[in-house]
């Protein structure tokens, strides 16, 4: 069985009675089976159509639609790095060369995008925007934030990612209230104001 | 350092409300009610400091701002008692004479969704979009940490408007943390009665709220995509009409009102402080306090809360610190990937959606410029702009959801040719191919906006940054790059 019996009544007893239609409960049903397995196997989506009324196939191809969802077991500890354009400005290409590098990975292709250690230990893969780009390049580590992770930075952050957590954390510039007021001498620096066009 | 006057520490912020009244006056005092024409533009050039005081961002700094009690010192929930004394058809007024526009990217007048959901038959719906996945866009992210609650209310007062029973909070899976905040956040606001049933002792004042999560598809932002997914379909947009207000078009086919995050954060404060004091804030054609977030080659990258229409010159310089390594602005991405690139050149432009979504600010046949949600993206000149943009359409090429033909053909062949160019093995011919495709793809040939994003950031980069494009082509590539070693993020 690919779900625990406590995963079953949580499905019944909270998601299907949270939504208006069965199907609706999928998505939250989806994520605590991937939670409890750390993938979806093929039982998962039998076991999770049957509860919903949906055929398997219908399930699988749902869960295929979204990148988060795994259809293949990956390592204990999924990295990702971001690589879109204010983390590419940043150097997020360096930053993930890096880890590949002092992981044993190819920092290139395999099937899905997605390597796994030998060892099961890691699993790592690009990303898209993170919604953190202050702090680029942004990692996130099993969905927890952290950055900026810059190429020199990645041994001390593999030996310790906490370091590097920016959870809770404010932006790097949270500038608003009595704060919003300009850098100071900001005018030195900056070049005469150019007309509208 | 700052030469703010007060820095919010955790004991004084005492000041916060007293301080709101004396601002309110300087705020009331903008041109506009000064009987200068309504259009006149907002005026904060260098040295001129800004009547600004936190709104959406007050909970900021304050340890335990997303907590029910912290809110409620703040005058939580005290909008949505005002509301309850009020009809609901007076609060949909409040919120239209605001001229509050949504902050998701469309930018479409909140008062009015409210009104015309309203006049369709219940039940209705709710579903607040905290999907964010735009690249260069964060506020979202920063508003559910800091205030949760501030959220809530907004969506509570929305629902008593418009009458909704069932409220929907869609989050992107990968804001793990933001969706457990939330979650706390509504079990707080259950506890305490401001969630459930007979809310504030009003009969038949009834609200659910739930969180939902997406698991990784930037295409759950748009808004019929993200109601498929929500009832466990693959996120694929709906062919319009019917619209999401009316029956049949809505989420499980009832009429439903879809807001971003920010937009019904606003709400609360409308409430307290009047629709005059948030139409007198900032760009008078879509006005109110905003959450532009800057990132790229800025010394300060971050969240900024500023009045709409603050100019692109000052964000970069007066509050993002100027521009690293004292470099020029090569280019500036102003909602987002999706938008056109604006030139460094052209700076003194007013970040809105009036000014960015008419022309000059419109390029036939792809549109206006756009705003997005107000993410920017600051290129410096070190910027090689043939790789950003090849980086570009490979994001959409891969989020493209496939439904439609020019979308999900054109995403990845523009974004192969995109890639041979990049990698330095492009031909001269590609140029006119990518021209070609970007015009078969964009000007509303489909479903949703994202085939038309995609196409932006290439044709406005075709058309500004031409000759590196031809250097590419012609062999003469700044530098081989390594393009293309990342592999491609897929399921
Ligand atoms: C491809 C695409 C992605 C979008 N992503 C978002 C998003 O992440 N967040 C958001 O609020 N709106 C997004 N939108 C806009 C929504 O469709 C919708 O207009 C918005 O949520 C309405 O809320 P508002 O009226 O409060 O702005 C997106 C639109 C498109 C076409
Ligand atoms: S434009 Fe692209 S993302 Fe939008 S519906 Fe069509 S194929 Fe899907
Ligand atoms: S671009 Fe990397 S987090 Fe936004």
């Amino acid at each position: 069985m690919a779900l625990s019996q406590a995963a079953r009544q949580r499905i019944v007893n909270e998601f299907i009675p949270r939504y208006p239609s069965k199907r609706a409960a999928l998505m939250p049903s989806l994520w605590l089976a991937q939670d409890e397995a750390g993938w979806l196997a093929p039982e998962a989506f039998e076991e999770i159509g049957e509860l919903l009324d949906l055929h398997a196939t219908d399930v699988a191809s749902v869960a295929s639609f979204y990148v988060m969802f795994h259809r293949r077991p990956i390592g204990q500890t999924l990295i990702e790095v971001c690589e879109n354009p204010s983390c590419y400005l940043a150097g997020s290409d360096a930053t993930f060369q890096a880890i590949c590098k002092r992981l044993g990975l190819h920092a290139g292709h395999d099937g899905h995008g997605m390597q796994t250690t030998a060892d099961g230990k890691y699993s790592v893969r690009p990303t898209e925007c993170l919604a953190a780009c202050d702090y680029a390049p942004v990692v996130q580590v099993d969905l927890r934030f952290h950055g900026p992770v810059r190429e020199g930075d990645v041994d001390a952050f593999l030996a310790d990612p906490s370091r590097f957590s920016i959870e809770g954390k404010p932006s790097v510039s949270m500038v608003h209230g009595p704060q919003a007021t300009p850098v100071e001498g900001w005018e030195a620096n900056a070049p005469p104001p150019v007309a509208t066009a | 350092m700052l030469a703010s006057p007060v820095r919010p520490t955790l004991a004084g912020r005492g000041w916060a409300m007293a301080r709101t009244e004396r601002r309110h006056l300087t705020m009331t005092q903008t041109p506009a009610s000064q009987g200068a024409p309504a259009e006149a533009p907002v005026q904060h050039g260098p040295g001129q400091p800004l009547p600004w005081e936190p709104v959406l961002m007050a909970a900021v700094g304050r340890t335990d701002g997303h907590l029910l009690p912290d809110y409620l010192v703040r005058g939580g929930y005290k909008a949505l008692e005002t509301c309850t004394s009020m009809t609901p058809e007076d609060v949909i007024k409040v919120v239209t004479d605001s001229k509050l526009l949504g902050r998701g990217g469309a930018g479409f007048p909140t008062g009015v969704k409210w009104g015309g959901t309203r006049r369709n038959p219940g039940p209705r719906h709710l579903v607040v979009n905290a999907d964010e996945s735009e690249p260069g866009t964060f506020g979202n992210r920063y508003a559910i940490e800091a205030d949760p609650h501030g959220l809530i209310e907004g969506m509570l007062i929305c629902c008593y408007a418009v009458g909704i029973q069932k409220a929907y909070i869609y989050i992107r899976g990968e804001n793990l943390a933001g969706a457990e905040k939330l979650e706390h956040a509504i079990t707080e606001a259950y506890a305490a009665g401001y969630i459930g049933k007979a809310i504030l002792g009003s009969d038949g004042f009834d609200v659910d709220i739930s969180v939902t999560r997406g698991a990784g598809a930037y295409v759950c932002g748009e808004e019929t995509a993200l109601m498929e997914s929500l009832e466990g379909r693959r996120a694929q947009p709906r062919i319009r009409p019917p619209f999401p207000i009316e029956v049949g078009g809505g989420l499980f086919g009832r009429p439903t009102v879809v807001n971003n995050v920010e937009t019904l954060m606003c709400v609360p404060h409308i409430i307290r402080r009047g629709a005059e004091w948030f139409a007198s804030i900032g760009a008078p054609a879509c006005p109110g306090p905003k959450l532009y977030t800057i990132s790229g080659h800025v010394n300060r990258p971050g969240v900024y809360e500023l009045p709409m229409g603050t100019t692109l010159y000052d964000l970069i310089y007066k509050y993002a610190g100027g521009m690293q390594r004292n470099q020029k602005v090569k280019a500036v991405s102003p909602g987002a990937l999706a938008c056109q690139l604006l030139p460094g050149t052209d700076l003194n432009i007013q970040m809105d959606t009036a000014t960015l979504t008419r022309p000059p600010h419109w390029h036939p046949p792809f549109g206006p410029v756009g705003f997005g949600a107000g993410g920017i993206i600051v290129y410096g000149e070190e910027t090689d702009i043939v790789q950003v943009v090849a980086r570009a359409s490979g994001f959409f090429a891969r989020e493209s959801c496939g439904k439609c033909v020019p979308c999900r053909e054109g995403t990845h062949w523009m974004s192969d040719v995109l890639g041979r160019i990049a990698h330095g093995h492009g031909r001269p011919s590609d140029l006119p191919l990518l021209e070609d495709i970007t015009r078969n793809i964009g000007g509303r040939k489909t479903l949703c906006a994202l085939g038309d994003f995609s196409v932006n950031s290439v044709a406005s980069a075709l058309r500004l940054f031409r000759p590196e494009f031809e250097a590419y082509v012609n062999g003469h590539a700044p530098r081989a790059h390594g393009y293309g070693s990342i592999p491609v993020a897929a399921g």
